[in-house]
């Protein structure tokens, strides 16, 4: 089922392996399912070429949402999951040092036929999305 | 209207300098599945306000000939140096694409596809106005990417003009045949002592009638004679090192514990017997035994599965012999791999139509081999009773329903049609009828499948020689049930009948056949060596199967036969076929190209403090070694292309970011970020 | 210009899919190729189709790179509106007699704009929209033809010199003539493809008659995004249709029409079009008349499955004759197998027939090939060797050699292409690239 459009855009920019996450969106589109226009999916080989500090530079910037939609445990790249996981949680905590939900960010494993999954990971980023607000509020009170 | 320019195109008005990215933008209609519901018009106008675009187009279908050559031109004549395409999933078109870029003489890497079609279109198609926005955004994260972009090279590597084929039936022999006709050194391997794979199990085989026998036999000795091909039988590939065009295989050989001098004698002399597998389980055989007569090595082999201590022991002519598994691994090198690992015959759960509860019920496999071992003239009997009636049931293992049909162990269903049981039925119907012209046969089936060439006739054969046909609803599978004592016939089979009103019937018969279908072999071992992927219904899957049918996503990695889905043997010699075309594209020039998508260090950063190689998982991808610069000798971290699978752990774990992606660099996803967040109505974009 | 005399290492005749991809996959390996079509455009009948079972991908989107990808290739030298009329064989092979047909246009400088097209005034029923929609006498094939070139019917050209004066590149020729040319190739892929029932076969089904009877081709036109009207209308009156029926096995698996066979896709099409149909109109009931549904293929019965979820009618049911009423509306008279084959009418606003597939050229006079009874071309030993035709060097690939969907010919494609390079190997000592160094047999299997 399709979310409520947010009236303001909260942003949600969703990281997806080619192998996974990125095929199973376009599994979603060949289904014709429809969901939220706020997520902007970027193609990535594996998200463990992300440093901690990409994704908190990418919330200051004004996203306010960021789903790692990898493999898991299907990662062509040995280690690659273990990687990635290590990172998130390392991210966690700098994230609540600076003011941040950290549901904002999440990491799951959508395969390429997770076409329940996907959808179902938008609908929840977008709803707590709607209860915490944009990213820029929490920024802007932990600077005070 | 498709097919316009802005203003920017005029000539005079283009920016001459070449070093600036002189971006062009196409946004495809793809037909109507993006037009109708994103305005490709003002994606096209509004991205042409972006700084570096001096190109904005859009065009009905980008990937037809009209649009590809609309690109050239633009690259040709109007000096555009990147290319950003808005169109259906990069998967189906970014090749295509990339020719075309070249083609017209530019980089084949100055250009980023943007899916707009799968990810924005089709699932957006009631809210035109936020897919066009959505569009808008995510071509120009594509632009900002596309500015950065650098000239890459993809990274060429010799190749063994060298397959490994797996797998020993009709598909794999006939890959490595047909490798072997164009030109290429095979080396096929065989898990079971002999070749021959299920096809040498059967007797007459449709839609020709002739003997499997007779077909197998030659294309045997064509393998076995050629000296391009090396056999290995009662082996098995235990390790997989390398990539397309230079792979390293370990394979692991069984003993066959004898050979011909003694193979006969040995024979004799083993006493112990277990079921033999050839006839389903319908005879036993020896420990040391042939598959089947005539068969291929004639050399018998030791079932060492069955010899508890991995040895046998043996008196032959009052010797005591000692017959001992001693597995051999050894490697070779390869170019290409060509997975032929075949199907299971379905074999149904305990009770599943009174299998394994009634000994009078059968799987077809089974009793196309027990047909084999009546003599001709004899009547049909089973365990020492004439059978007077038997039913036959189709779809046994197949087209299952969840909720109706019990699970497997995994849990799923076989929800697929196997494709050869229906005419695999009626051709063993039509030889029981004609041996035995006063059974009574009953057909129980959901859809009578006789598709191919030459299969309807099976049909239309046994309807008209009576035999009657029953037919069932897919939710309402038949039963089979003990016949009260007294009863003629031992089984009932119940079915609700659709042909006469939907009644419950009830049949007597002295024996039930299923038709079960066909499941993989199960190679989980292969399926993680490989890396290959199979689908929901458990076979391996193609890359796509209109555009790529024999491929998997792994390169080098090709598919044939049964492996992929269930076939008849023409089909499996077809795709045998089309999937030695395949490699022989691959590897017949002697090299192979790789997507130049790997790691890179920059020198001037790298402090050569070694985290990246700590994180690493791949052998000699990344190493610290010693290089000159400034007249001193450091360590930095180098990269061997060839072995570096682009997964990108290392750029991540750099505390110098002295690493980065060829064509995914950080930056460029930094830029794709600020242009998603980028107050568009600041450059003129009207977007809220 | 044609050159008199080309030669090559392969001679492929048509260039729908199977024939696209039997060039590539040996144009691929370094072999060159001539692929001949007789129509002016590549595609073969995939292009004219809307989206393809069973992923449903957009069927343009598929072919239109392929088309591409043999116009480009630098091993392939394409011939469009050319057919072969006589090969002779000689100790280096054959060589065929090629005929160019005028196209009235000068390929070289056409570039495709249709000016020629807006031009002319003549308007003549366009086979590629199945007759639904015109091209004009001067006119390019269809938006994604390749080549992308312009021809004149001049069958129905009034010679008005109208096309002459609006093209802008000069490229209209009235005085253009056949063109023979020889090819010369070591082996040669008959890959001419198959020809759908003809509207008029089944007296029973209103043998074309009916407006509203229309083949299963004709809604593939109208379910296809660039498609005559862009939309789903019954043609006699242009009105939504409601109520949709599929007859299943029409012209096929029938006697009384000598077809026995069953043409494999036309279960897995109806299916696919009732699909898109529900797409576009979902709210019109959608019912598929059948014998059997025949969806063996992978991932095909689970799209079955699917399509039974979506609620489209599947009624076990033998179609005995359509009439029509008043209103033009087709009544289907129906045996209900699964009420006790009891005989019932039901009216639809459409029908379409599911059509079978008929062989569209018998290669016997010209290439020396035999057809087997079914029409489709010979294939001596079908399980061994699916592409071998009785004919040394001549191999078959897609449904030339029998029904068969887009996947299989792909398939039968690729090892026509096998078959093809063994032989071009086999009878060319110095292109063989592995000597045999010892006849010793290589088999390991340690004691
Ligand atoms: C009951 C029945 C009747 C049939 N009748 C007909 C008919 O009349 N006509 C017809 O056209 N088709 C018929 N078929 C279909 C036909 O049997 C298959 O199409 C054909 O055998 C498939 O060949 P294959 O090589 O793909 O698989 P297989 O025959 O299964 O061969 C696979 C081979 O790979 C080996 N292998 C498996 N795993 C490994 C591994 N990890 N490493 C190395 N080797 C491995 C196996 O030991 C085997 O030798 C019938 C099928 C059934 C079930
Ligand atoms: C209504 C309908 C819907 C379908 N839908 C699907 C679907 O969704 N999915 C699917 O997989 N399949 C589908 N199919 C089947 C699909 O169309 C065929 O499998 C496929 O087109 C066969 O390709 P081909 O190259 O063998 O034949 P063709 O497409 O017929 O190509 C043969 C080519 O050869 C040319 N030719 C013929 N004779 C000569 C000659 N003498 N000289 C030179 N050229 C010649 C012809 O002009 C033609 O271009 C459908 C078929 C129909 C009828
Ligand atoms: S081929 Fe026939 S018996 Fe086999 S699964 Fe398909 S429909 Fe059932
Ligand atoms: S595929 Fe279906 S409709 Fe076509 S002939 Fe076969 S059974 Fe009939």
């Amino acid at each position: 089922m399709a979310t409520e459009q947010p009236s303001e855009e909260l942003k949600i920019l969703i990281l997806a392996t080619l192998s996974g996450g990125y095929a199973g969106a376009d599994s979603v589109g060949q289904l014709h399912a429809d969901y939220a226009t706020n997520t902007y999916i970027l193609p990535v080989e594996c998200p463990a070429l992300f440093p901690k500090e990409f994704y908190l530079r990418t919330f200051k910037k004004g996203i306010d949402g960021i789903i790692i939609m990898y493999s898991g445990t299907d990662c062509p790249y040995k280690g690659g999951a273990e990687r990635t996981a290590e990172i998130i949680n390392e991210t966690y905590p700098l994230m609540k040092e600076r003011g941040m939900d950290t549901r904002r960010l999440r990491l799951v494993a959508i395969c390429t036929v997770c076409t329940q999954p996907f959808l179902k990971e938008v609908t929840q980023m977008n709803n707590v999305l709607q209860e915490i607000g944009p990213v820029r509020q929490e920024l802007s009170v932990s600077q005070d | 209207m498709p097919d316009k320019e802005t203003s920017k195109l005029e000539p005079s008005q283009m920016k001459t300098d070449t070093e600036e990215p002189r971006i062009g933008v196409y946004t495809c209609y793809c037909g109507g599945n993006i037009g109708f519901v994103i305005d490709c018009e003002r994606v096209a106008d509004e991205l042409g306000k972006l700084p570096n675009v001096v190109v904005t187009r859009t065009d009905m279908s980008m990937c037809s000939d009209v649009g590809q050559t609309m690109i050239e031109e633009d690259i040709r004549e109007h000096g555009v140096n990147r290319v950003v395409i808005g169109a259906c999933a990069p998967s189906l078109h970014e090749q295509t694409f990339r020719g075309t870029v070249s083609r017209a003489g530019l980089n084949p890497y100055f250009y980023h596809h943007v899916g707009i079609r799968e990810q924005d279109s089709w699932v957006h198609s009631h809210d035109h106005e936020g897919a066009t926005k959505k569009a808008i955004r995510l071509m120009s994260a594509g632009i900002a990417k596309a500015r950065l972009l650098e000239p890459l090279e993809p990274i060429k590597l010799s190749a063994e003009k060298h397959a490994l084929v797996i797998g020993g039936g009709v598909a794999g022999l006939r890959s490595a045949w047909d490798l072997s006709r164009r030109g290429l050194k095979v080396t096929l391997v065989e898990k079971s002592p002999f070749l021959g794979g299920h096809m040498a199990q059967l007797e007459k085989t449709f839609p020709s009638g002739e003997e499997a026998g007779g077909l197998l036999g030659p294309l045997i000795a064509n393998v076995v004679s050629d000296p391009n091909i090396t056999v290995h039988t009662y082996s098995e590939v235990t390790g997989v090192r390398g990539y397309v065009g230079d792979f390293h295989i370990q394979i692991t050989q069984q003993s066959r514990g004898v050979d011909d001098t003694l193979g006969e004698a040995a024979m004799q002399a083993c006493k112990t017997e277990v079921q033999d597998e050839f006839n389903y389980g319908l005879t036993n055989r020896k420990l040391v035994y042939k598959a089947y007569p005539g068969c291929y090595p004639s050399t018998p082999a030791v079932d060492w599965d069955h010899c508890p201590d991995g040895y046998l022991e043996l008196e032959i002519d009052g010797r005591q012999i000692k017959l001992e598994n001693q597995p051999k691994t050894f490697d070779i090198n390869t170019g290409a791999v060509v997975v032929a690992t075949g199907f299971q015959p379905y074999t149904p759960l305990k009770g599943e139509y009174g299998y394994l509860e009634h000994p009078e019920v059968l799987t077809l496999p089974q009793f196309i081999r027990l047909l084999t071992l009546i003599p001709e003239g004899k009547e049909l009997q089973l365990n020492g009773h004439r059978v007077h009636n038997i039913g036959f049931v189709h779809c046994v293992g197949s087209r299952q329903i969840e909720g109706i049909h019990e699970a497997q162990e995994d849990g799923q269903v076989n929800n697929y049609c196997s494709r050869v049981c229906c005419t695999a039925t009626l051709q063993a119907i039509n030889e029981l009828r004609q041996r035995y012209p006063d059974l009574n046969i009953v057909d129980i089936y959901e859809d009578i499948r006789t598709y191919g060439r030459g299969h309807e006739e099976y049909y239309a054969e046994a309807s008209a020689n009576q035999v009657l046909f029953m037919r069932f609803h897919g939710e309402e599978p038949a039963e089979v049930v003990r016949a009260t004592d007294g009863d003629k016939s031992p089984l009932l089979i119940r079915v609700k009948d659709y042909l006469t009103w939907g009644e419950e019937i009830e049949v007597p018969v002295d024996m039930v056949v299923l038709a079960v279908g066909m499941m993989p072999t199960s190679i989980e071992d292969l399926i993680r060596l490989l890396k290959v992927s199979p689908g929901t219904d458990r076979f391996l899957l193609e890359v796509h199967p209109k555009l790529r049918p024999v491929e998997t996503a792994v390169p080098g990695v090709v598919l044939a036969g049964t492996a992929q889905g269930p076939m008849n043997i023409k089909e499996s010699i077809a795709a045998a076929s089309a999937a030695a075309s395949k490699v022989a594209v691959l590897l017949s020039r002697g090299k192979v190209e790789l997507e130049p998508f790997v790691a890179h260090v920059d020198h001037e950063l790298c402090t050569g403090s070694g985290e990246c190689v700590e994180v690493c998982a791949y052998e000699d991808a990344i190493s610290l070694k010693p290089v000159s610069m400034d007249g001193k000798e450091v360590e930095k971290a180098l990269v061997t292309s060839a072995n570096c699978v682009g997964c990108g752990v290392c750029v991540s774990a750099c505390p110098n970011l002295a690493i980065d992606l060829q064509g995914w660099t950080l930056k460029q996803y930094d830029a794709m970020v600020d242009a998603l967040v980028m107050d568009m109505s600041a450059i003129g974009v009207k977007h809220e | 210009m044609v050159q008199e005399k080309i030669r090559v290492d392969t001679l492929v005749v048509g260039g729908g899919i199977a024939g696209m991809q039997s060039a590539l996959d040996l144009a691929d390996q370094g072999y060159q190729v001539a692929l001949v079509e007789r129509d002016p455009s590549i595609g073969g009948k995939m292009i004219q189709l809307s989206k393809v079972f069973p992923t449903l991908d957009c069927c343009s989107c598929i072919t239109t790179p392929k088309m591409s990808a043999v116009a480009h290739h630098e091993n392939i030298q394409l011939f469009t509106y050319c057919e072969i009329q006589a090969i002779e064989e000689n100790d280096q092979g054959f060589v065929s007699n090629a005929l160019q047909k005028p196209r009235y246009v000068d390929v070289d400088t056409c570039t495709g704009c249709r000016q020629c097209e807006y031009a002319c005034p003549i308007d003549v029923p366009h086979p590629f929209d199945r007759y639904l929609g015109a091209h004009r006498a001067a006119y390019v094939p269809f938006s994604t033809a390749v080549p992308q070139k312009a021809l004149i019917d001049m069958e129905n050209c009034i010679l008005c010199g109208k096309c002459q004066r609006g093209c802008p590149a000069n490229s209209i020729d009235f005085t253009q003539k056949e063109q023979p040319f020889e090819i010369e190739s070591r082996a040669i892929i008959l890959a001419t493809g198959f020809e759908i029932t003809p509207p008029d076969a089944k007296k029973e089904y209103g043998a074309g008659q009916f407006h509203n009877v229309v083949d299963a081709l004709v809604m593939e036109r109208l379910l296809a995004p660039t498609g005559p009207y862009g939309h789903v209308l019954r043609p006699s009156d242009g009105k939504e249709p409601d109520s949709i029926a599929y007859v299943q096995c029409a012209g096929s698996r029938d006697k009384t029409l000598g077809v026995e066979y069953c043409s494999r896709v036309c279960c897995m099409y109806a299916i696919k079009q009732a699909m898109l149909i529900s797409g576009a109109l979902p709210l019109a009931d959608i019912t598929i008349y059948y014998m059997d549904i025949r969806t063996f293929g992978k991932g095909y019965d689970q799209f079955y499955q699917t399509a039974q979820a979506m609620g489209i009618e599947f009624v076990k049911g033998k179609v005995a004759r359509i009439n029509e009423d008043e209103n033009q509306n087709p009544v289907v008279r129906v045996e209900m197998i699964d009420e006790g084959s009891k005989v019932v009418e039901r009216m639809h606003d459409m029908v379409v027939l599911s059509v079978g597939m008929l062989p569209c050229y018998d290669p016997q006079p010209i290439f020396g090939v035999r057809s087997a009874e079914d029409g489709f071309v010979l294939t001596p030993s079908i399980n061994m060797a699916p592409c071998v035709t009785e004919h040394p060097g001549i191999f078959v690939s897609g449904t030339a050699a029998g029904p068969m969907d887009i996947v299989d010919s792909i398939v039968l494609a690729g090892a026509a292409s096998a078959e093809a390079a063994a032989y071009l190997e086999a009878n060319d000592g110095n292109r063989r690239s592995v000597k045999s160094t010892t006849n010793a047999a290589r088999v390991t299997a340690h004691a």
